[in-house]
């Protein structure tokens, strides 16, 4: 039962304004990126070990200026010094008070004027410098494995899928073999034939760290090859390297990342085991593998020689696992938990 | 399948030789020689030694030489040991290295495997966050360190353990809790993943829906499933027991073939580097195939796409 008197002419205008309203988009259109950093953001393991991070490359660079020793000065007479750091030594249950295990101020005691922060070694070298330079080594293993994964691994994997056919076949012979052989055995040979050090570690890394990148490359590299847009692009006449760099890597992008950070906590790994069992990088240069190993001989004595680089390898391959996790989580829905 | 078993057994017998050769290779460019105390020996002396050992023969000879004695399993002798056999000293000393990866294998696939299927059940609890916390710190802690925590802590400071060398089965359960570490924490990472997926699927519906108990379901029925993909991490699980026992076995002093192989690299005593190089990558490579081949009988899609993975 409608009353025609309500029925009046404004009823029966045009909604077009209204209508250009509900189709506007109020949200800001985000990049595949910007996506997965707000997600990334959420995940708190993943903040905590960006940050980490972050912090453990400031201090590598920053932090051997800011003692007054360097990493291979040698001072007999400062052997075995504890951890001392001022104004923390005051606070009697933190381990920097300059006291050893049965409480007697060695400081005091020797008549030692300077603080060592992280205390001394068996040769008297300051722990802080050499820890913190360790850390410089493992952070630039982290960045190289990276760079390889990143320029050979992808390449590589990228032709392979990309031209298929024949080519394919031979670069993916070759890769099955360089499977089969165990990583730590190729660094090993090479650290045998050239002297061990940061360069053989170098070059064997260069030899067998981008395989697990060049497949998983080629494996999406095949599947998006054979997309509609792919086959637009080229009947528009784009070049090969146009669509391998315009169309198939950024698609490519999210298992790129998440390989690569998965690759350095492992090589960093694998450094710091190689001069733990003396095949690394050799004193008087110090890495943190090294380090523990050196510990290891007074960790009865002087467990803190142990302790710190144990405490900071450690952390830093969590760091990298905990970024890792969240990557793969914030760029790959799909494998999200 | 037979035509999948053939070519991969060719790549693994490919494989092999291209280590055996690199190997050989890369020892004849090794700087330093196997000779003790050169300066004191005179010319003729010295080339008595080196004839004994065949190494004043061109190169290519000795190459022929060592990989038709590679063949019948001859690795040569020992510089280092009073020329005993190398195929001795690993035989020697692979037991107690094959001890500790059994011991940690099965302990820790036991243990990962509770706490990745109690971190699925109690999905989104503080058991969850337990574990996985757990998990992930499991997986970075190199197990150098963690060996180091476990001497300091249990062995030095309680004097629960002893603190190393190899005497009994207390002796062993330190370096297999180190060595166990890594396993855990990966296998309960990847059994957490699969069981979730498992469990959300519908044939657990239906199971619990039959009134089938809650035990009952999640072992039978959830487990047996989740637990398939599980062959796949084998492979890198052999590489990282393989490293472990390296350091493990330093840090214990557990006469191994881990520490024998560190030991003779410090000391150049060629022979057995090659030898324990060809044993470990014919060991791993044995590994992948037999993980592809159970891989494909148990998965049949991998069957069906033509032995690809």
């Amino acid at each position: 039962m409608m009353n025609e008197k309500q029925l009046s002419p404004e009823l029966f205008e045009l909604a077009t304004e209204r209508q250009g309203d509900m189709e506007k988009i109020n949200r800001p259109s985000l990049t595949f990126l910007q996506d997965a950093w707000i997600r990334l953001r959420k995940n708190k393991g993943a903040v905590f070990g960006l940050v980490m991070i972050i912090i453990i490359a400031l201090m590598a660079i920053f932090a051997p200026m800011m003692s007054e020793h360097t990493y291979k000065d040698q001072k007999i007479q400062h052997a075995k010094l504890p951890p001392r750091i001022p104004v923390l030594e005051h606070i009697d249950w933190l381990p920097f008070n300059g006291k050893d295990m049965n409480g007697i101020d060695v400081y005091e005691k020797r008549g030692v004027k300077e603080y060592y922060w992280f205390g001394t070694d068996d040769l008297g070298r300051d722990l802080w410098t050499r820890t913190w330079y360790g850390a410089r080594i493992s952070l630039y293993i982290g960045v190289l494995a990276a760079a390889i994964d990143l320029l050979i691994g992808i390449i590589y994997g990228g032709v392979s899928g990309f031209y298929g056919g024949r080519v394919d076949n031979v670069m993916q012979r070759i890769i099955e073999v360089l499977v089969g052989i165990p990583n730590l055995i190729v660094v090993i040979l090479f650290i045998l034939v050239f002297e061990p050090g940061i360069i053989s570690i170098t070059m064997a890394m260069v030899i067998t760290g981008w395989v697990t990148m060049a497949r998983i490359v080629r494996g999406q590299i095949l599947k998006l090859k054979n997309m509609e847009y792919v086959l637009a692009a080229r009947t528009l006449g784009a070049s090969d390297a146009r669509i391998i760099g315009k169309h198939l890597l950024p698609n490519v992008i999210g298992p790129i990342i998440i390989t690569t950070m998965f690759t350095i906590p492992s090589a960093i790994f694998t450094e710091a085991f190689l001069s733990f069992i003396g095949l690394g990088i050799r004193p008087p240069e110090a890495s943190l593998g090294s380090l523990v190993n050196d510990g290891y001989k007074s960790i009865q004595t002087y467990p803190h020689l142990m302790m710190i680089p144990a405490f900071v390898i450690s952390l830093l391959i969590l760091s990298f696992n905990l970024l890792a996790d969240g990557l793969r989580d914030a760029l790959d829905p799909k494998m999200r938990k | 399948m037979a035509r999948y078993t053939l070519q991969r057994f060719i790549y693994m017998l490919i494989t092999l030789f291209i280590i055996a050769t690199a190997t050989f290779f890369l020892m004849k460019l090794l700087p330093g020689s196997p000779l003790q105390n050169q300066e004191k020996l005179t010319p003729e002396q010295q080339k008595i030694i080196l004839d004994k050992y065949g190494l004043n023969d061109p190169i290519p000879v000795q190459y022929v030489r060592y990989l038709g004695n590679l063949a019948k399993g001859d690795l040569g002798v020992s510089f280092q040991y009073d020329n005993r056999p190398v195929s001795t000293l690993i035989a020697d000393r692979i037991g107690p290295s094959a001890q500790l990866g059994f011991q940690a294998l099965v302990f820790g696939t036991i243990v990962g495997i509770l706490l990745g299927v109690i971190a699925a059940v109690r999905h989104n609890t503080a058991i969850d966050y337990g574990a996985t916390v757990l998990a992930v710190l499991g997986i970075s802690i190199p197990s150098f360190v963690f060996g180091g925590l476990l001497q300091y802590y249990i062995g030095v400071k309680l004097k629960l353990l002893p603190v190393a060398f190899w005497e009994g089965f207390e002796y062993t359960i330190m370096p297999t809790l180190a060595l166990s570490v890594f396993v855990i924490a990966s296998i309960a990472r990847f059994m957490r993943t699969e069981m979730l997926e498992v469990l959300g699927s519908d044939y657990i519906l239906t199971a619990r829906a039959k009134g089938i108990s809650g035990f009952g379901v999640i072992f039978k029925h959830g487990l047996r499933n989740a637990m398939i993909p599980i062959i796949t991490i084998l492979g890198p699980m052999a590489v990282n027991l393989m490293t472990g026992t390296l350091v493990i076995e330093q840090i214990f002093a557990v006469p191994g073939l881990g520490e024998q192989f560190v030991r003779s690299i410090n000391l150049n005593d060629y022979p057995v580097i090659m030898g324990t190089t060809i044993f470990y990558s014919a060991l791993f490579i044995f590994v992948i195939f037999i993980v592809d081949l159970l891989y494909g009988l148990i998965d049949p899609r991998i069957r069906l796409a033509g032995g690809k993975k």
